[in-house]
């Protein structure tokens, strides 16, 4: 047989494994905050990285003119980007592991789909679902369509008989029924319409304010906690269902729980940007890859890498054309259907460390 | 401690499978071998004792303790249940997985008891060099010796193994069931494993009990149970029990003819 390993060595390998992960996490959090720096000190003014950070401290440093660029308009841009790409790849992260399907996030299970026909029911034909909401209507119809989309899926997961496969499927299923029924929508639009019906779909950072941003940390501030409480049976329920129940976690309700916290994450995400595919994707598959599945890990750092890409997608859909900004949606499908690819066609080839 | 099922009735839904199983007095450092056919009742037996499934009647108690009162994870931490092998393909390492199997009834942070005891069990099962290996990349044998291991570092009082030798070759089912074996000597649990092979169960248990139809037909040492016409009758087959040169039992079981085995029947 092969040499037994003393347990003294045993743990000390495992501890300097939990120190490499604390430097992975510490390092993608740098990444993080130099990408929000060039994203508030990137755009068509053309300021440079100090006058931005005078007027950051002090905001009347260089005339109104910049406090509003800055702090009006760069600066909850570069918040919502980085708290969005959080909610997301939170939203992701979880959903993956309690559908126990690495595809799974907001918009391959056609929550963001969902929000579309909410957010163009409410610009089309002023429809509400919630009666009395006044200038937030669009955001609101899309929370509710969001949401109650994910209490579909909460209830398709309770029918007996569906497995990991068949809910990517209801997915897809959720997503073409949206499509159609937005399709509907632009077809009866005007022109005017059209154009803010696309805005919404190709997903966008510019109506970015800080009172969603207050609302989006509250929820975040909430499911970060929440999510590590709830991180043994979280962890366990990776080494699969029969497992973790014999290791006395209650699945059922786990999963009850983890769908609600998730729905609330992804419908706020949602109602806020737009459609933005592919980040509760990346991020949790870019932090699998960095440090596994410990959710006490994986879920934090989820956050950081979705966080990350979505900031460094908005530094790009401003740099590439100058002067024009491009819907971050488009830019991060390109960079996600990839990864989306690489994901099916790996069947777990990848290793730890 | 030692672990009493008394009266015992449980199923799915309405379909009653299990039907008054009794099984007194299991003393600590007893090895149980659940023996009988496929779809007796043994994994419902065990899912009873383990909490998953609730009795609709009798009592299960370590002690002297009624636990099936006890909730999820009072239950879990007396109780530890290994389920029948399925694959996993998570992205944890051997260490993890089975560190994650204690802290489910430990505190959330990870301390250096929690680390000393994934080590040793580790260790005592000759798992040292595997546990910086993932998970999704073990063999079968090497993951279902991981599956042992996460049962038996939550030091549970009653530890139940179902099929743990299935699927395996031969070295790997005598390591298992001799690693069991060790750590029983160690920290005296009861540990009951549902086996199919009647030789490995005679080589191994203390105690055979046999299961029909969700009905114990019998239950005492090897050399009785194994010697019974019961076992022919459950199993349809005829058997001569022998002792090896090494005075172990040895089932020589053979397929009688289709009349004889359908003449047992009446």
């Amino acid at each position: 047989m092969t040499l037994n390993v003393d347990p003294v060595a045993l743990r000390h390998a495992y501890v300097a494994r939990v120190s490499r992960r604390y430097g992975v996490i510490a390092a993608v959090f740098g990444l993080l905050c130099l990408s929000f720096l060039l994203d508030i000190t990137t755009g068509p003014g053309g300021y440079s990285l100090s006058t931005v950070a005078e007027v950051l401290f002090d905001p009347m440093s260089h005339g109104a003119r910049l406090k509003v660029i800055v702090w009006d308009y760069r600066l909850p841009v570069a918040v919502t980007a980085v708290l969005v790409g959080a909610l997301l790849a939170v939203a992701g992260a979880q959903m993956q592991t309690i559908l126990n399907n690495p595809l799974a996030e907001p918009f391959t299970l056609g929550v963001s789909a969902a929000a579309s026909f909410g957010a163009s029911l409410a610009i089309v034909l002023g429809i509400s679902v919630i009666p009395a909401v006044g200038p937030l209507l669009v955001t609101v119809n899309a929370f509710v369509f969001a949401l109650c989309t994910c209490g579909f899926i909460l209830l398709a997961t309770r029918l007996k008989g569906v497995g990991s496969e068949t809910m990517i499927l209801f997915g897809i299923a959720i997503f073409f029924t949206f499509s159609a029924l937005l399709a509907l929508m632009q077809y009866m639009a005007s022109e005017d319409q059209i154009a803010r019906i696309v805005f919404w779909m190709m997903g966008s950072l510019s109506r970015a304010s800080w009172e969603k941003i207050g609302l989006g940390t509250i929820l975040l501030c909430f499911a970060i906690p929440f999510s590590l409480y709830r991180t043994w049976p979280m962890t366990a329920l990776r080494m699969g269902e029969a497992t973790a129940q014999s290791m006395g976690v209650d699945v059922g309700r786990l999963r009850v729980e983890m769908l609600i916290c998730i729905s609330l994450l992804a419908a706020t995400a949602v109602s806020f940007v737009g459609t933005v595919g592919f980040v509760g994707l990346v991020g949790p598959h870019i932090a699998r890859m960095l440090v596994g599945e410990d959710q006490r890990y994986f879920v934090p750092l989820s956050a950081l890498v979705g966080a990350l890409v979505l900031s460094l997608t908005s530094l790009i859909s401003k740099t590439i054309t100058p002067g024009i900004i491009y819907p971050i949606g488009i830019i991060t499908s390109l960079i996600g259907v990839p990864i989306f690819i690489s994901i099916i066609l790996s069947s777990r080839q990848e290793r730890l460390q | 401690m030692t672990l009493t099922i008394a009266n015992l009735s449980a199923g799915y839904g309405r379909t009653n499978v299990l039907q008054d199983v009794t099984v007194s007095n299991i003393p600590p450092g007893a090895f149980v071998g659940l023996i009988g056919p496929n779809a007796a009742g043994k994994s419902t037996l065990f899912k009873t004792i383990a909490g998953l499934i609730t009795p609709t009647k009798g009592a299960i108690s370590i002690a002297g303790e009624d636990v099936t009162q006890l909730g999820r994870k009072d239950r879990a931490k007396r109780v530890a249940y290994m389920p029948q092998a399925y694959g996993c393909n998570a992205l944890l390492s051997v260490f993890e997985s089975v560190l994650l199997a204690l802290k489910q009834t430990t505190g959330w942070r990870v301390n250096d008891d929690n680390l000393d005891r994934v080590s040793d069990t580790l260790h005592a099962l000759g798992l040292s060099h595997l546990a910086n290996r993932g998970v999704a990349d073990l063999s079968g044998g090497q993951a279902q010796m991981v599956a042992v291991a996460q049962t038996i570092v939550r030091a549970p009082d009653v530890i139940l193994l179902d099929e743990p030798t299935s699927a395996l070759d031969l070295h790997h089912q005598l390591s298992i069931l001799t690693s069991v074996r060790n750590e029983m000597d160690r920290k005296k649990p009861v540990v009951m494993a549902a086996l199919h092979d009647l030789n490995l169960a005679a080589k191994f248990c203390d105690r055979l009990v046999l299961l029909r139809d969700g009905a114990i037909l019998a239950d005492g040492k090897p050399e009785h149970i194994l010697a019974l016409p019961q076992i022919e009758e459950t199993y349809r087959v005829l058997t001569d029990l022998e002792r090896t040169q090494r005075n172990v039992l040895y089932v020589d079981a053979r397929l009688a003819h289709e009349g004889t085995v359908g003449a047992l029947h009446h």
